[in-house]
């Protein structure tokens, strides 16, 4: 650790700094989730108040009425278990291979890998979806989940944690016997552990918040995931001409926005040591 | 350690693959050889009356409408079970019909947007034929394109003037007097002397509902921003007086600028100083379900002419019900439709009085004329207009709106251009003159020249 | 760990060929799965993009061939131009702004004996860990412009109501707001790491020179970190020039496209259905975000 050698001091000013904007950053968050509680139009006309008199669950209410939220977390719980165990298992067993072996290909790949860390998702979804088209996968669990597991940021990301595991570790181990996979499995999976922690609370979190590529795969509202439901409920404060109350629209979607936002929030505070570490051990240092 | 970022070789590497890219694909979309003159695209009504439909329709009041007369089409129609879903069509059609799985039979969409997916539509000319000497002639024009029906014509939404009956009585001016635009910029003036700070008339913000109800202006004049071959005709005197028009309505600070009904829009109509909103009927939602303070103070006319003696109306916005070549059932979808829109026991479903609207749709009328008949209402006094009887303002209205206004396939492009330079030009930024010139050639170049 | 001086492939295998055969092959075994979902889900969409941009598709029938026509007339076309140029204004609205507050806020965190150091972590990072749709929605409401929570507060203020989401002039910088506020908390943790592996006793030293705090953090803190800034500005300028679902959910690329950044633009050839135009301006994208990774890879390289 490299704590600095400042004596103890009040640190006044950097305290005054960093609540400014832990202010800023939980603001927006808690309001949501306060106001999903307040008479839709209450939302509108008086944002910054709150009276606990007018507490009320009818934003709530109406929305797991109008909105198939349920069926929304349940696609979103296959996809989410589906595509992060194959992320968190082969990405870092591709990465081993990019890290620790010298192979024919090998800069080619790694390229092709960069490239499409660069490439906007967008980009790919016309011909992904002919091809789903030809593979018979459109509103299918498979079309949500195969395109983008094992994706080339984890690669990228895995790459870098397991660089840093010394080549002496390998090298004894295969002294003592041990075959190619178990060295992997024995070895450098309990070495970067706090690294696979960072990995997959990103994985959980990119699987969760996903939604360009959901929003085209499934148009089926049987295989619409949580966030497609949100945008679709989105859409209709800006898309419904006719038929659609700016007031209630707004309280059901904050009402949805905090169901979704809960879950992530839970899980992150519950694992946010490992989170916080394992970016720590996967980013370029120095 | 190689704890570079991104290494360079690996990155030269897939420059060099992405260069390699074209020459190495065998994959990509077919390249034209053969002409695909494949079998007729015209549908043709089925000889069977049984099977499964898949009907989309947008969530929102008409969702439930439909819903609700899913069981009159059903005693007509006992063999045709109809799976009606809701589906944000924006954002699901286009992609739906290039993957071609999963494709509903039938889909509710904005007229506005038909010309942009004929090439996966029926053709529904020869169906249509016994119905379309009475179909309202600007449905069947949006509708059409290069000699081919692609919608099967739901609502016609005639442009009216609504307005705050209340607050101008108090101050003092007489709508019956408002006959001509220019009446309509004199009792503005009059109302803001009356009442301080009011800006009466509605100037829309929105780029898209702008351009809409652009159309619907010009479209009392006979014409619209193409032609029927596809030929732009926007730098024209007609565009010019229109836009003439909303530039005095800026320049004079008459017009208070919102989009449409969101918070804004609805605090100024409810406060009073907003008392003129010229657009389609389906305006009349808000005093039904938005406005608190002023609803049952509004009325609706018909809208001022641009001459006197001039058609007091345009149509504004609508949709029709597409059947896509892919659905595997289009063909019973058709008689779902030709039920609801062209028998009795359909249209009075959808229009008249039910569980949604305990007063009737009354935010369209149909664009089948037997079903708007002036005479025999499907709904009548509407309470949030204090009882007026919107349909026959309506369909009164309806009967004025001119033919000769087909909608480009690129229609819906043309907001980033048109629509927003309208916006500009309300912003004080350009001059209608510049509005008409720059949209023109940026029209053609990005969009007509694109086809 | 005991590190033996002698290379690998010298040592005596313990069972003949096997274990180095199996050495040779296993990195190949090890990729495949990815290589497979890789090749199948994104080297042959990229190659279809690719032979797409030369042509044009409406999505059915046949496509014709055009020749560089995409690119042509992307590359003439001011839209495209200004596409990039509001990425450009986004990235200058963002990326030096959070690369500033991001080591700041990093350096005080790295401070051991900072109370509640363990909070403000948990804090910053929390915007990034919500679902962007939801985020995007409050945003909205929060940024309306009669109604906003923001107008209202600044209202307390005797500020006047801006249009935050409705002007040209706001836009971009509001979006640029929600972009950081997502964002930042990841980039302080990243940078963070950086930190963690800077030596103590070189600020010791500094100590002893009686260099001034902010000396320090310039002098020394921010050289060190150089290389880990540049991953943090590299991953930030590819997020930048990708940015789609903000303007998507938020602005939809108004008002007058002040908000249509390259990835909007490019979302929009897709709406109309005009594919080729769409794969042209892909790679085109492509090549920009590339050239932009190469020369920040190159400026990190040549100081050190």
């Amino acid at each position: 650790m490299a704590a600095t050698t400042e004596r103890t001091r009040p640190r006044i000013g950097s305290h005054l700094f960093l609540t400014l904007l832990l202010v800023a950053f939980l603001f927006p968050v808690a309001w949501a989730l306060l106001s999903a509680f307040k008479p839709a139009d209450a939302i509108i006309r008086s944002p910054l108040t709150f009276d606990p008199t007018t507490f009320t669950l009818d934003n709530y209410t109406a929305m797991f009425q109008d909105v198939p939220i349920g069926q929304g977390f349940l696609n979103t719980a296959v996809v989410l278990l589906c595509k992060g165990a194959a992320t968190m298992f082969f990405a870092p067993l591709a990465a081993f291979a990019f890290a620790k072996y010298q192979w024919a290909g090998k800069n080619l790949v790694f390229g092709a890998v960069l490239i499409t860390l660069m490439l906007p998702t967008i980009v790919l979804i016309i011909p992904l979806l002919l091809e789903m088209k030809a593979l018979g996968w459109v509103n299918t669990y498979q079309a949500l989940i195969l395109p983008g597991a094992v994706d080339a940021f984890a690669i990228f990301w895995m790459r870098q944690v397991i660089t840093a595991v010394p080549d002496e570790l390998l090298d004894a181990a295969r002294v003592d016997g041990c075959g190619e996979f178990a060295l992997f499995w024995r070895v450098v999976v309990p070495v970067i552990r706090p690294g696979l922690a960072g990995l997959g609370v990103l994985t959980v979190m990119n699987i969760y918040n996903d939604f360009v590529w959901p929003v085209v795969a499934a148009s089926s509202e049987r295989m619409a995931t949580l966030q497609v439901v949100l945008s679709t409920l989105a859409q209709n404060i800006t898309g419904n001409r006719i038929g659609a109350d700016y007031a209630t629209v707004t309280g059901e979607l904050l009402a949805a926005s905090s169901v979704a936002l809960v879950p992530l929030l839970v899980l992150f505070i519950l694992l946010q040591r490992h989170f916080i570490n394992g970016i720590l051990a996967g980013s370029v240092k120095g | 350690m190689h704890r570079h970022l991104l290494r360079r070789r690996a990155l030269i590497a897939s420059a060099g693959l992405a260069a390699a890219a074209p020459a190495l694909a065998a994959c990509g979309p077919d390249i034209a050889s053969e002409d695909d003159a494949g079998p007729s695209s015209r549908l043709q009504a089925p000889d069977r009356t049984e099977g499964e439909i898949t009907i989309w329709d947008r969530s929102g009041d008409l969702f439930e409408i439909f819903e609700g007369a899913i069981a009159e089409f059903n005693a007509a129609y006992p063999g045709i079970k109809v799976n009606h879903v809701a589906v944000d069509i924006d954002a699901k059609l286009q992609n739906t019909l290039i993957t071609g799985a999963d494709v509903p039979d039938g889909v509710f969409l904005d007229d506005a947007k038909v010309g942009g997916f004929t090439d996966y539509l029926w053709d529904l000319g020869d169906v249509l034929a016994p119905y379309t000497a009475d179909i309202a002639q600007q449905k069947l024009d949006v509708n059409t394109v290069n000699g081919g029906v692609y919608g099967v014509p739901f609502d016609l939404d005639p442009g009216l003037l609504f307005y705050n009956a209340t607050a101008l009585e108090a101050a003092g001016i007489d709508i019956a007097a408002v006959a001509t635009y220019d009446d309509l910029l004199q009792a503005a003036r009059d109302y803001r002397a009356a009442v301080p700070g009011s800006a009466p008339i509605h100037l829309e913000q929105s780029a898209f509902l702008g351009q809409l109800q652009l159309e619907m202006y010009a479209s009392q004049l006979g014409t619209s921003i193409a032609d029927a071959d596809g030929n732009l005709r926007l730098d024209t005197p007609e565009f010019e007086r229109v836009l003439t028009f909303l530039d005095t309505v800026r320049q004079e600070g008459l017009g208070t600028r919102a989009e449409y009904l969101t918070p804004t829009d609805i605090a100024e109509l409810d406060n009073g100083n907003q008392v003129f909103y010229p657009w389609a009927i389906w305006f009349s939602f808000a005093p039904q379900q938005v406005l608190t303070a002023t609803s049952g103070d509004w009325r609706a006319t018909q809208l001022p002419a641009w001459d006197a003696g001039g058609a007091r109306s345009g149509a504004m916005g609508g949709s029709s019900f597409v059947l896509p070549k892919d659905g595997p059932n289009a063909d019973l979808a058709w008689l779902f439709y030709e039920f609801l829109m062209f028998t009795e026991a359909g249209y009075t479903a959808v229009w008249g009085p039910g569980e949604v609207y305990p007063e009737g749709l009354a935010t369209s009328i149909p664009s089948y004329t037997p079903a708007a008949d002036p005479a025999k209402p499907l709904y009548s006094g509407i309470t949030a207009l204090g009882g007026q009887d919107l349909w026959t303002v309506a369909t009164e209205a309806g009967a004025q709106i001119p033919g000769g206004t087909p909608t480009p396939a690129w229609w819906a492009g043309a907001v980033d251009y048109l629509g927003n330079n309208l916006q500009r030009m309300l912003d004080g930024d350009m001059t209608p003159q510049e509005v008409l010139a720059q949209s023109t050639e940026d029209i053609q170049v990005n969009l007509v020249d694109r086809q | 760990m005991t590190a033996l001086p002698v290379p690998a492939a010298r040592r005596a295998p313990r069972a003949g060929r096997g274990p180095r055969l199996r050495r040779r092959l296993a990195p190949y075994v090890f990729v495949l799965p990815f290589a497979a979902v890789f090749a199948a889900f994104s080297v042959y969409p990229l190659f279809f993009t690719a032979r797409l941009s030369f042509t044009d598709w409406r999505g059915t029938g046949a496509a014709t061939w055009v020749g560089w026509d995409n690119y042509a007339y992307l590359l003439t076309n001011p839209a495209f131009w200004s596409s990039l140029g509001n990425s450009a204004v986004l990235w200058l609205l963002i990326v030096p702004v959070q690369m500033a507050v991001g080591v700041l806020v990093a350096v005080l965190l790295n401070d051991a004996k900072l109370r509640l150091r363990g909070l403000y972590r948990v804090a910053f990072i929390v915007p990034f860990v919500t679902p962007l749709v939801a985020v995007a929605q409050i945003w909205v409401v929060l940024f309306d412009q009669r109604y906003g929570a923001v107008n209202a507060f600044l209202g307390l203020f005797g500020l006047p109501e801006t249009g935050w989401l409705t002007t040209s002039a706001w836009a971009k910088p509001t979006l640029a707001l929600l972009f950081l506020w997502k964002t930042t908390g990841f980039i302080v943790i990243i940078l963070l790491s950086g930190l963690q592996s800077i030596n103590a006793s070189i600020y010791e030293a500094a100590d002893l020179d009686g260099a001034s705090k902010a000396r320090r953090l310039w002098s020394i803190t921010v050289p060190l970190l150089r290389r880990t800034l540049g991953f943090a500005v590299v991953l930030q300028t590819l997020a930048v020039f990708q940015m789609f679902a903000e303007p998507f959910v938020v602005t939809q690329g108004g008002p007058y496209n002040s908000t249509t950044t390259a990835g909007y633009y490019l979302y929009n050839h897709i709406t109309r259905a005009d594919l080729g135009t769409g794969a042209a301006n892909s790679f085109l994208l492509v090549v920009l975000v590339m050239a932009l990774s190469l020369l920040f890879v190159r400026l990190l390289r040549a100081k050190d």
